[in-house]
């Protein structure tokens, strides 16, 4: 068809504006930042590849190593968990029993509020002194069990990642639900006719026809574990305690680049090494993701 | 589907029920402790209330600057998604119908967005705000909404538009129509599915965004919901139940919200990220 380049113009022009600015131009910027040295102010020093040879080999490789493998374990575990259980209550609704409209709505209830916020209401929840966690616990006798869960830095991690399954499998419930009810129902009647059990049907025809889905789910668990922050920031602070044990690329990231007490060298550019650093480990699995979402449609 | 004995439905339904207790102690909790006197949560974390106090609400309102908060969570939500929905849509519009040189390179440009995590581009962004003068403003928070919201919210409408029939515009187009007139009178009100799923999508995402606003703003003035009760927590330290107060103030219009509101929603948030 064809029209006026004036329109073509019009129509496109403030989107892309914006978009050029704070997307594309502030991502670009924030690459060649990684070669400087700057603290915000003054002259940017040319540094070359230092900032680079700071965080991976330097100074600074032991902090980001320790982030990095916080998030390797984040997306570990939170797969394991998000999957393996949306999975199993996405079985139970795709039975489609009465009431089960309700029950859809409520395993989807925490995902609607504010990550930040899901961390302060657990944060009261598994305090030591007032939260119900412990007091719980006590209660059935197994006291024993109680301790402070967001002090002990063997444990934390995994409590936080438990609070982020908490907030948000109910998403990977209902994807793998819309997947499950997407089969052909003839699949199961013929399955059945043949005398195949439940456990059966799930295994030789639920599973591999929803495994595209289990896929794309993995790659947004990826790229999502990677950007890592709120929770970690309600729970614990930018200082990622105890110990750093919370510690994860997005709260360094946020120290290295704005500060926050106690870190060893503020500096613009070393932020941006490593919001580069993990853009380099995202970018792929990304590509990845594009590459199934335009294959779907 | 699934056939089911009786025992397996039973214990189907134990099995959501209890997930569903653990999905609703968390916010009764901080419902009950809304109610509370600081002794009472020390004291009987179980049990009811004594007495339901209201002057909890009335101290934390205030205090918690949840009026203010509520205000520009609301502006900045409305105004960026409409934003997103009209750049994107008229972007999409172009690239769906029109033929023009570099319209693939154009598209790849946009879609390109997908893969780069807006936060990594948080320091240009700042130096970019500042630069501006548009730091610690709502416009500046709302421009970067509106941005980042684009690459995704055009990916969506383009799809959708292409599915949409020519020939409903060709006789528009004879009589003279403008591309304009075609595109705000006829496409728009034939994508109303998939703008109410992009706007429900950036709405959710947008009004839980706390990592935008903690670097970008700083008056109390200008604080999001997610922004003023990470502010009152910092204040408040261990007055647990004005903190009680003020999350359930902050997360129960949400949950009211929702369960009127849950299909769409539910539709919206995920289509939005798997599509």
């Amino acid at each position: 068809m064809k029209i006026k380049f004036l329109y073509i113009f019009l129509f496109m022009v403030p989107g892309i504006l914006l978009y050029t600015m704070f997307v594309a131009y502030s991502f670009g910027y924030s690459l060649s930042l990684s070669f400087f040295s700057w603290p915000g102010v003054g002259p940017k020093i040319f540094v070359g590849f230092q900032n680079y040879k700071d965080a991976l080999v330097g100074i600074y490789s032991t902090e980001f190593f320790r982030a990095l493998s916080h998030n390797v374990y984040f997306f570990a575990l939170v797969t394991l968990l998000e999957l393996g259980l949306g999975f199993l209550l996405a079985l139970a609704l795709a039975t489609q029993l009465r009431g089960y409209h309700v029950f859809q709505t409520i395993v989807f209830m925490p995902n609607i509020i504010s990550l930040v916020m899901v961390g302060f209401i657990w944060g009261m929840l598994l305090n030591p002194q007032i939260g119900l966690i412990n007091e719980f616990l006590r209660s059935v006798r197994l006291g024993g069990l109680a301790r402070g869960w967001l002090g002990d830095s063997d444990i934390v991690l995994t409590v936080i990642i438990l609070v982020n399954v908490w907030r948000n499998v109910g998403f990977y419930i209902l994807i793998l639900l819309a997947a499950i009810l997407n089969i052909p129902p003839e699949f199961f009647e013929a399955a059945y006719i043949d005398g195949a059990t439940n456990l059966k049907i799930t295994w030789h025809i639920v599973l591999p026809l929803v495994k595209p889905t289990f896929q794309t789910l993995t790659i947004l668990l990826f790229i999502w574990s990677f950007n890592v922050f709120d929770l970690v920031y309600a729970l614990e602070g930018v200082q990622a305690g105890p110990f750093r044990s919370t510690d994860v690329l997005g709260t360094l990231f946020y120290r290295t680049a704005f500060g926050g007490l106690g870190s060893a060298r503020l500096d613009l550019g070393l932020g941006a090494t490593v919001a580069s650093l993990i853009f380099v480990i995202v970018f792929p699995v990304s590509i990845l993701y594009v590459y199934f979402v335009e294959r779907k449609s | 589907m699934f056939k089911l004995r009786p025992f397996s439905k039973g214990l189907i339904y134990l099995i959501l029920i209890i997930y569903s207790i653990g999905v609703f102690i968390p916010f009764l909790t901080l419902g009950l402790n809304s109610f509370k006197s600081l002794r009472e949560i020390f004291l009987t974390p179980f049990s009811l209330p004594s007495y339901f106090r209201i002057e909890n609400y009335a101290a934390t309102w205030k205090q918690a600057n949840l009026l203010i908060a509520y205000i520009n969570s609301f502006t900045i939500s409305i105004v960026s998604i409409f934003g997103i929905l009209l750049t994107s849509s008229m972007i999409a519009y172009i690239l769906a119908r029109y033929d023009f040189p570099f319209r693939r390179i154009l598209y790849l440009y946009i879609i390109s967005g997908l893969v780069l995590p807006a936060r990594l581009a948080i320091i240009p962004i700042y130096l970019l705000l500042r630069d501006l003068a548009l730091l610690d403003t709502r416009i500046g928070l709302i421009l970067v909404y509106i941005a980042t919201g684009i690459p995704f919210s055009v990916f969506i409408l383009k799809h959708f538009m292409e599915a949409v029939p020519v020939e409903i515009e060709d006789s528009a187009r004879i009589d003279g129509a403008s591309p304009w007139k075609i595109y705000s009178l006829i496409i728009l009100p034939l994508c109303r599915p998939a703008l109410v799923v992009v706007g429900i999508f950036n709405f959710v995402a947008i009004w839980n965004d706390f990592f935008f606003p903690l670097i970008l703003i700083n008056s109390r003035s200008k604080e999001t919901i997610p922004l003023a009760i990470s502010v009152f927590f910092g204040e408040y330290a261990n007055q647990w139940h004005l903190l009680s107060t003020a999350l359930w103030m902050a997360t129960f219009p949400a949950l009211l919200m929702f369960a009127i509101l849950s299909k769409q929603f539910i539709s919206g948030m995920t289509q939005g990220a798997i599509k």
